[in-house]
């Protein structure tokens, strides 16, 4: 569900605007970014591990 | 960009489809808000309707006078044993609704004819027919020529089915273009003379339902000018080109008043 939930927040927003997709699923980390790219809808700019809680990531995507 | 107007259960319901690189959300709010009408709900409006309703198309306006018999209940797999004598229509609607209450379903069980067909099809996004005789085929094709709504006409018999798409403002091949003289429409054979095994009615429906699905969201390429032929017995699918007769009564370069003179024998067939 996490890629719809991303592919619907991509669709709201206009060319090269960033959205920050937050991940607690190792496997989404790959897949989010695979998915996006496979349809051209964005492009991966950075994943960041969030230490501060339970292992989480942040991607941030910037929209094609 | 808009915001998108889905509903949580929305996203959960339609996740599988909206993932796809063809829908999105953008497309199923498309489905949401368009409307389909479908003649016919037996054979092939069963898995049109059930197909359409669940992949979210906003409003479905289902046509059938007739009412359930056992005879039908090996291929119309909308209806039950239970719904033997009940109105197709009447059918329909109870299961639609259960299967997916974000389609509004409008019922009209009066028989599709030339007094009421422009008024039945008019404000449809596409049309869908799924009648068992000629006439019919051909007054909802001269009906959405009229209206200039695109349609899909579809039929099956024994084993095999045949199907094509017509957009009016394309200009593509109409159903009259390739089958003008229906004088001889009676003495076809039917369904109960000829036989037909009820998935053949699955596939075409399904392909019929993916017509609709395809030209709201303006995805893929539809069945125009050709007719898709499919054959179970021999797994064969294959794609014949028909062209438009320019003289075509219906969509050519001088249309004929087809829906209000011509005789199309809809009573006769079904007496």
């Amino acid at each position: 569900m996490t890629f719809v939930y991303t592919k619907l927040k991509l669709e709201e927003l206009n060319k090269d605007d960033i959205l920050g997709v937050t991940l607690d699923f190792p496997a989404a980390t790959k897949s989010v970014p695979e998915n996006c790219k496979r349809q051209s809808l964005a492009e991966l700019i950075e994943i960041q591990e969030i230490k501060e809680t339970k292992k989480a990531w942040l991607l941030k995507l910037r929209k094609l | 960009m808009e915001k998108m107007n889905l509903t949580e259960e929305q996203i959960e319901r339609y996740s599988r489809q909206i993932v796809l690189k063809e829908v999105g959300g953008v497309g199923q709010e498309k489905l949401l808000s368009s409307r389909v009408s479908l003649i016919g709900l037996g054979a092939l409006g069963s898995p049109v309707a059930y197909y359409l309703a669940a992949a979210g198309i906003g409003h479905l306006n289902i046509i059938d006078y007739d009412s359930v018999e056992i005879s039908n209940l090996h291929r119309q797999v909308l209806h039950f044993t239970n719904d033997i004598n009940t109105k197709k229509t009447e059918s329909a609607i109870e299961k639609l609704t259960i299967l997916n209450p974000d389609c509004t379903i409008e019922i009209n069980s009066e028989l599709f004819s030339p007094d009421n067909s422009k008024e039945t099809l008019r404000d449809s996004d596409f049309v869908i027919e799924g009648s068992n005789n000629i006439p019919t085929k051909m007054l909802v094709n001269d009906t959405c020529i009229n209206l200039k709504i695109p349609f899909t006409i579809a039929g099956v018999l024994r084993f095999h089915g045949e199907i094509m798409t017509i957009i009016p403002e394309e200009k593509t091949t109409c159903y009259r273009c390739v089958f003008d003289d229906i004088s001889d429409a009676s003495k076809g054979m039917s369904c109960s003379e000829a036989g037909v095994i009820g998935l053949i009615s699955g596939v075409l429906g399904c392909i019929e339902a993916n017509e609709a699905i395809k030209h709201i969201l303006n995805i893929g390429d539809l069945i125009k000018n050709k007719i898709l032929y499919i054959d179970l017995l021999k797994n064969k699918f294959d794609s014949i080109d028909v062209y438009r007769n320019e003289n075509c009564r219906a969509c050519g370069e001088h249309p004929e008043n087809l829906v209000e003179n011509y005789q199309y024998g809809i009573e006769d067939i079904l007496k």
